[in-house]
């Protein structure tokens, strides 16, 4: 356990790691906040020996380090058992390699996922993710919370597109997983365990990940003026036919205010992109299919803005005003999205839950609201039990203080957790690396 | 193992599996000696066990930990790095005869099979609906998906969908203890450590798994194939370079060199020149709005770069017989050479040229010859280093010019393996990408899975680590 006569001791050689510039400590440390708790300093470390220097430094004495991107997420899970020190990783924030032959980026943990994207864009390609917050989010952070956006349809997951990282593991140790090439059978890919591992196993510095070319053109639109499940149906269609959707979502609850949707009630929204040949293809063959079932075909005509706010629901969604307000997602399999918006809209009735499904995945997010705490804990619970009873799961992303404290922000875990449990042991034999945030208290 | 403990091993494994269901003859055991892996490491099990179900695959290895000795998975032994021999004894458990297909879910886009169901089933199962299975390793008519979930087998289809890795979602393991558990699943998102990610390509030193849940992808709407005809490698690697850079991701994107071409034309008849320098198979697919827009771009791009004449295929009958020259390519080694090592390795595709250049000037340097064949549209090359074993120095040096050629592709920033995995072939070879740091955080996880280090031994890491960490 952390000795807290240890710390004014300890400043100097953490300021030693890091460089004067590098060590923040009380008043300044108000936004490394969580909950209320303060850390007794953040470090900003400028490259990875810094990094190495700091966690060998913590290690060593026990202390419990909260690894820092953009902050845009630091509502997942649960509070950290301890909190000494914050690692603030936005100053390691160089494109590392870049050749857009190859296709692949090396960067490091703390460039926004804006700003990669800025740089991609200048060599007409793209990094296929759209995270929530993404002026915020760090790929420190998309690749450690393994946060995706409805461009998943598409081109799969964080999982599908990080080749390689580098690791600052609990003892300050650096390691390299992967490598910066597209195919790689190279002994474990140590890569996926820090893929949502939620720094818990190591601090993520550096990724490499697998870019795309950018899209000549996307055309995108709302479906309206059916049910979910009618809705479910033509997604099922669609994604079991040679049509590529980019996006699709289905969105249920206030649309007007999730996404622009031209009326209340559910939509689907769907685009494809690609040259303007086949997108007007498969426009047509969408347009048929829809009108067919009765649907109302409307063409999304800012599709930028409109993408952005799906892609930010409900992190940043704009139903506000109500101070008892929850954040999850769920999933379950692709083809129960409708029967699992339609549970959980029996569960939390109206105007409590508003809710987005990326239904290839069986993918769904969303936010309740409550007039109390009490009131808000047991629409949480009917939730948990709706998604439940369709096979699936719900895990809270955010939830006020109190509730977060109290409940299990994950969920039973669903696949080996002693398996987990003894890879945490393994990897971080000290609790060095957010203690307490992960699964099974992980 | 003494031969105490070996006849206690098998009364007990005939409980489990029957008595049909193992092998302990010396001169049949002699057939699980050796994988696809052709050079000289070969090893006999103490005894082979081909059990039906998960529960007779839990209880053999059971058997095995109490019994201390070790466990190796194989399924179609079409492995091309040794992962399949059991190099230092004990179970060969074989999973041939775990070949069903359990369950198709069309709605949901996924397959459960059984982890001896062959690659080429699965998609063979789904076709009349309109679905396939998108890894295509070379040895897809025979290879297993268990032994492609331990290897990440690729494929050339693998340049637009991914190796297996990108394809399976959730897999049914025993692990090294006997415990059956559950990795991944139906489910996206799941929390926790993505214990299925660091199993699918561990080569059967995690475990053995016996079911496999895939992703189905629908078929595409049109395929178009092109064979593009160079003077040179080097031409043909920098049309490579120059279709990826317009923006466009072929399903596939072949390089033959002229060698393979010669030999493959002799009894494929697949139409290649024998005068090129080397070709390009080249495969857009998805929509035929989109690919008819590409396959002119992608013309261009090798006229660009030299390209003497493309013809595109305008029929089935056409595609079919531009593959059949490609997928000839194993075949006509042994037209090629008496005997031979087939590498894999990846490098950046922008390096390709530079790379190919060096190993040709190696292969001079050597006095071997070393045609190659490979998935040019993701850097990952194979050369096959021909030589004679009945010629005394000759398979050392061929084994000379292979080492040089791991140490440019690593040099050029590359992996010392694509698809084949590491195996008994590769191991001192880790030591050229990772550090012993690096090793040791794989060897972490390995320590958590199989804590006795009985699970396909002597595979994968660097043969002193291994000692070192041995009971």
């Amino acid at each position: 356990m952390t000795d807290a006569a240890l710390m004014p001791q300890l400043l100097p050689a953490l300021r030693e790691c890091v460089g004067p510039g590098g060590l923040r400590e009380a008043p300044t440390i108000a936004a490394y906040a969580l909950d209320g708790v303060e850390p007794w300093a953040a470090l900003v470390p400028r490259d990875e020996d810094e990094v190495s220097r700091a966690l060998g430094l913590a290690s060593e004495h026990g202390l419990a380090v909260v690894p820092w991107g953009g902050g845009a997420h630091q509502s997942v899970g649960h509070l950290p058992a301890r909190y000494d020190l914050a690692l603030d990783l936005r100053r390691m924030n160089q494109i590392r390699a870049y050749e857009p032959a190859d296709m692949t980026v090396t960067v490091h943990a703390g460039v926004t996922v804006t700003d990669l994207q800025r740089v991609l864009a200048e060599a007409g390609q793209f990094l296929p993710l759209d995270p929530p917050l993404p002026d915020r989010a760090t790929i420190g952070g998309v690749v450690t919370a393994n946060l995706n956006g409805p461009l998943r349809c598409r081109y799969g997951t964080v999982r599908d597109l990080v080749l390689g990282v580098r690791v600052a593991h609990a003892d300050g140790t650096i390691t390299k997983a992967g490598a910066r090439v597209v195919k790689n059978a190279t002994a474990y890919d140590v890569t996926k365990l820090h893929v949502g591992a939620h720094g818990t196993l190591g601090v993520v510095l550096e990724a490499t990940l697998r870019v795309q070319p950018r899209p000549a053109l996307e055309r995108g639109w709302w479906l309206v003026g059916a049910s979910v499940e009618e809705f479910q149906t033509l997604a099922t269609r669609l994604l079991g036919s040679h049509l590529a959707p980019n996006r699709l979502e289905v969105v249920v609850g206030d649309g007007r205010a999730i996404c622009g949707s031209p009326e209340p009630g559910p939509a689907l929204m769907i685009s494809f992109a690609g040259v303007k040949d086949a997108v007007e293809d498969q426009a047509a063959t969408l347009d048929v299919l829809a009108r067919a079932a009765g649907f109302r075909v409307v063409p999304i005509d800012d599709g930028p803005a409109v993408w952005r706010m799906v892609q930010d629901f409900p992190w940043e969604s704009a139903v506000h005003g109500r101070a008892f307000r929850i954040e999850w997602r769920a999933s379950v399999l692709p083809s129960d999205c409708a029967k699992t918006m339609q549970a959980l809209a029996v569960a939390v009735p109206a105007p409590g839950m508003t809710m987005a499904a990326t239904v290839a995945h069986g993918v769904l997010r969303g936010e309740i609201s409550a007039a109390s705490s009490d009131d808000l804990a047991a629409r949480l619970r009917e939730a948990r039990e709706a998604v439940s009873g369709v096979g699936g799961f719900l895990v809270v992303t955010a939830a006020p203080a109190p509730i977060r404290a109290a409940i299990d922000m994950w969920g039973p875990t669903p696949g080996d957790a002693a398996l987990m449990r003894q890879l945490k042991a393994a990897f971080d034999p000290g609790g060095v690396l957010n203690p307490g945030r992960f699964i099974e208290g992980l | 193992m003494t031969s105490e403990t070996r006849r206690r091993l098998l009364a007990a494994c005939r409980d489990i599996v029957g008595a049909d269901g193992v092998v302990s003859a010396p001169d049949e055991l002699r057939v699980y000696e050796c994988d696809a892996l052709t050079t000289d490491h070969r090893a006999a099990p103490d005894l082979v066990v081909l059990p039906t179900s998960t529960d007779q695959v839990a209880a053999v290895v059971r058997l095995c930990a109490t019994a201390g000795v070790p466990i190796v998975p194989r399924g179609a032994g079409t492995g091309l790095s040794g992962g399949a021999i059991a190099t230092r004894g004990g179970v060969l458990v074989v999973l041939t005869r775990m070949n069903r297909v359990l369950d198709i879910d069309l709605a949901n886009r996924t397959a459960t099979v059984e982890a001896g169901c062959v690659n080429l089933a699965i998609s063979r199962a789904v076709a009349p609906h309109g679905f396939f299975f998108a890894p295509d390793p070379a040895s897809q008519q025979a290879s297993t998906i268990g032994g492609n979930v331990a290897e990440n087998a690729g494929g050339p289809h693998c340049l637009k969908y991914g190796a297996t890795k990108n394809h399976v979602l959730g897999a049914t393991i025993v692990l090294p203890s006997g415990e059956i558990t559950h990795f991944g699943g139906r489910l996206a998102d799941q929390p926790g450590y993505d214990l299925l990610g660091v199993f699918v390509g561990s080569e059967g030193t995690l475990g053995i798994c016996t079911e496999v849940i895939v992703r189905l992808l629908p078929v595409p709407q049109a395929v178009k194939t092109l064979l593009a005809v160079f003077r040179s490698i080097e031409e043909a690697s920098n049309a490579v370079s120059a279709i990826i850079a317009r923006g466009i991701i072929p399903v596939a994107l072949e390089m033959i060199d002229q060698e393979t071409t010669q030999a493959v034309e002799a009894y494929a008849h697949a139409g290649y020149p024998l005068d090129a320098g080397a070709v390009l198979l080249i495969e857009l697919e998805g929509l035929s709005a989109e690919i008819a827009t590409e396959a002119v771009e992608v013309e261009q791009a090798c006229r660009a770069h030299g390209c003497l004449d493309a013809k595109v295929a305008r029929s089935d009958e056409e595609r079919t017989l531009l593959w059949k020259g490609r997928k000839s390519a194993a075949g006509a080694f042994g037209r090629m050479t008496r005997n031979y090592y087939h590498q894999d390795a990846v490098v950046p595709r922008t390096k390709l040229a530079a790379v190919l250049r060096e190993i040709a000037a190696i292969g001079v340097q050597h006095g071997v010859r070393v045609p190659n064949v490979f998935h040019a549209g993701d850097g990952n090359i194979h050369p096959l280093l021909c030589y004679d074993d009945r010629v005394p120095g000759q398979f050392e040096r061929a084994m000379a010019a292979g080492d040089e050629i791991m140490r440019c592709c690593i040099r050029a920033g590359g992996t010392v393996s694509g698809e084949h995995g590491i195996g008994v072939e590769k191991r001192e070879y880790l030591r050229l990408m990772y550090s012993d740091d690096d090793l040791a955080a794989m060897q972490r996880v390995q320590q958590v899975f199989d804590p006795a280090g009985r699970c396909n031994p002597g595979k994968i890491f660097p043969d002193q680590r291994h000692e070192e960490r041995a009971p």
